[in-house]
């Protein structure tokens, strides 16, 4: 484990809550007994536009302060944005978080699923939350959700503990965020293809 | 004493209110907001101790911090890039009236055009207004350096601003030892400068001098800025017996045998030390303090390591003369019977530096055209 960093870069629109999903992802890898850092890239955001957050959780407090080109895991809170930039610099051996399910447009790239060496997973997220009731407005709020899902496929942190950790940063429906947590760990599945029309 | 996962603007404000303070004046501006929130959080949950007033700009934040001052009052602000340019005159102003006033800065590029990355250009353009000025390469740094530069300005008298990387280090969370209140105030004490306004007491204060009482009183600004090194060693004593950490006005790290150091300031500084296992024979001069500028310290790790090459990253440049920082070593290093050779790597505009950077560049030999000045769009 010398030296070992993992980093991931996570894609989703201002108003997704993803630069506090990642400090809570990184809070909760720091209590499960790791070093880790969040932190993101800020440019004119508002509601909609895209945003990037990035962590890395390693053994060591020392950890480079530069971006993170070369993710092992790219977390796409909302697959309606286009651009392969998201997928840029995905590690051969990287994993890809997709919040998409049915009714999505389909706008992942296919030959990432021609890449034998990523594992893919997705999660409805956008459904689970509006199941709990988690939105402004019509703008549903999946990022309790996507950190469920983000605990299961990295293995880095543990549900319990992710859970302490959202407890203690969410003032508001924490109940159904608990839930939607829950739900995005138990519900997240590997593809082979991005599913939009059955799931 | 407990490690809280905290931003770099988190540990900047939860410091100040941990040293306490009888007032904050500040305006918010990006990335340096999020202090501003944290800091009027404290005043809302009555935690704050003192003041906070709400300000109609920078300009106004700084003099009513030097009006709090004259009174001997301990206070506290903060600003970025355009907020610290438009506060020029008033910082010119506190250092020489001797107010003891302690300023955050966080790193962020000057217009035009608009732009939020964090290069260093706002500090450095107030090099020559008589504050100190330490430069954090993370959280930890940057809470311990705000209770230490409380110490520093009251101690001499002379305002200190504590500097450190916006995003990669204001918006980053990590992991920071955050001491108490009372262990801090411990080491701090209650704030004990004379004041020069006392109420009742009518006077005149900063009336018209000559120039030579003028001179007079710039060669005490810096005769007593030159102290700095024997205080801040001895401040890192007490540091060190009461949170178990301490640090030097530079932190070099040079493996034995190498003949060549990355000299860098701020979020940089972490990215190279990160590096240094990959990078053969280079060591690592961080600096800390850039005024007092530390020529002396510089010279005796270059002396004693035999130091042949110097690599300096500016995440800023002087356009017309080049990076800053390795403007000001060329300077120090003059005196040196056989200086290295300095080299530029210019990150203008606040650009990222990766270690893959540092690879590429160190490759470069000494016969390539541009050795001496790179910039971070070539790589």
């Amino acid at each position: 484990m010398d030296r070992q960093i993992s980093e991931f870069r996570l894609h989703g629109r201002g108003g997704q809550g993803i630069v506090i999903a990642a400090s809570v992802f990184a809070e909760a890898v720091f209590r499960d007994g790791h070093y880790a850092r969040a932190f993101s890239l800020f440019g004119a955001e508002r509601r909609g536009a895209p945003v990037t957050a990035f962590i890395r959780a390693g053994t060591e407090r020392l950890m480079p302060r530069s971006r993170i080109y070369n993710p092992d895991c790219v977390v796409v809170f909302d697959a309606t944005i286009s651009g392969s930039t998201l997928y840029a610099g995905l590690k051969d051996d990287g994993l890809l978080l997709l919040n998409a399910g049915p009714g999505w447009p389909e706008t992942v790239p296919q030959e990432l699923f021609e890449n034998q060496s990523y594992r893919i997973y997705q999660v409805d997220a956008r459904e689970i939350a509006w199941k709990h009731k988690l939105a402004i407005g019509s703008f549903p709020m999946v990022n309790t959700v996507m950190l469920g899902a983000m605990a299961r496929v990295s293995g880095l942190v543990s549900i319990d503990t992710l859970l302490k950790s959202i407890k203690q940063r969410v003032s508001a429906s924490i109940d159904a965020n608990v839930k939607a947590t829950i739900d995005g760990y138990e519900n997240v599945e590997e593809v082979s293809g991005f599913v939009t029309g059955t799931i | 004493m407990a490690f809280q996962m905290i931003s770099g603007s988190q540990a900047a404000a939860t410091a100040v209110q941990r040293v306490g303070v009888d007032l904050v004046a500040a305006y918010p501006i990006t990335p340096q907001t999020a202090i501003v929130e944290a800091l009027a959080d404290f005043s809302a949950k009555g935690e704050l101790g003192g003041e906070f007033v709400s300000v109609e700009s920078e300009y106004a934040a700084l003099a009513c911090c030097n009006g709090a001052a004259a009174t001997g009052a301990r206070v506290f602000t903060a600003t970025a890039s355009h907020g610290l340019a438009y506060m020029h005159e008033m910082i010119h102003w506190c250092s020489g009236a001797r107010f003891p006033i302690v300023m955050v800065n966080v790193n962020r590029t000057i217009g035009a055009p608009w732009c939020l990355d964090p290069d260093q250009g706002d500090s450095l353009s107030q090099r020559d207004t008589g504050w100190l000025q330490l430069y954090c390469a993370n959280a930890q740094e940057v809470f311990d350096m705000v209770i230490q530069a409380f110490i520093i300005a009251e101690e001499l008298l002379l305002p200190c601003m504590v500097v450190f990387d916006g995003f990669y280090i204001s918006h980053t969370y990590e992991a920071v030892d955050v001491a108490d209140a009372d262990q801090v105030r411990k080491l701090v004490g209650p704030p004990a400068f004379a004041p020069q306004v006392i109420p009742g007491q009518p006077g005149n204060l900063h009336g018209l001098s000559t120039g030579e009482t003028h001179l007079k009183l710039v060669k005490d600004r810096h005769q007593t800025m030159l102290r700095l090194p024997v205080l801040f060693n001895k401040i890192n004593k007490a540091f060190a017996k009461q949170f178990g950490r301490s640090y030097n006005i530079l932190e070099t790290q040079i493996p034995s045998g190498a003949k060549r150091a990355i000299v860098a300031a701020g979020a940089t500084a972490e990215t190279v030390r990160w590096a240094l296992p990959v990078l053969a024979d280079t060591g690592l001069i961080q600096l800390r303090v850039f005024r007092p500028f530390p020529a002396a310290e510089i010279r005796q790790v270059i002396e004693e390591n035999e130091l042949t090459e110097l690599l300096v990253v500016d995440r800023n440049c002087s356009v017309g003369m080049g990076g800053i920082f390795a403007q000001e070593l060329r300077s120090a290093l003059y005196e040196l019977p056989k200086p290295p050779q300095v080299r530029s790597l210019i990150l203008a505009g606040g650009v990222d530096l990766t270690e893959q950077m540092l690879v590429d560049l160190l490759q470069t030999t000494g016969n390539e055209e541009n050795f001496a000045l790179r910039w971070g769009d070539e790589f």
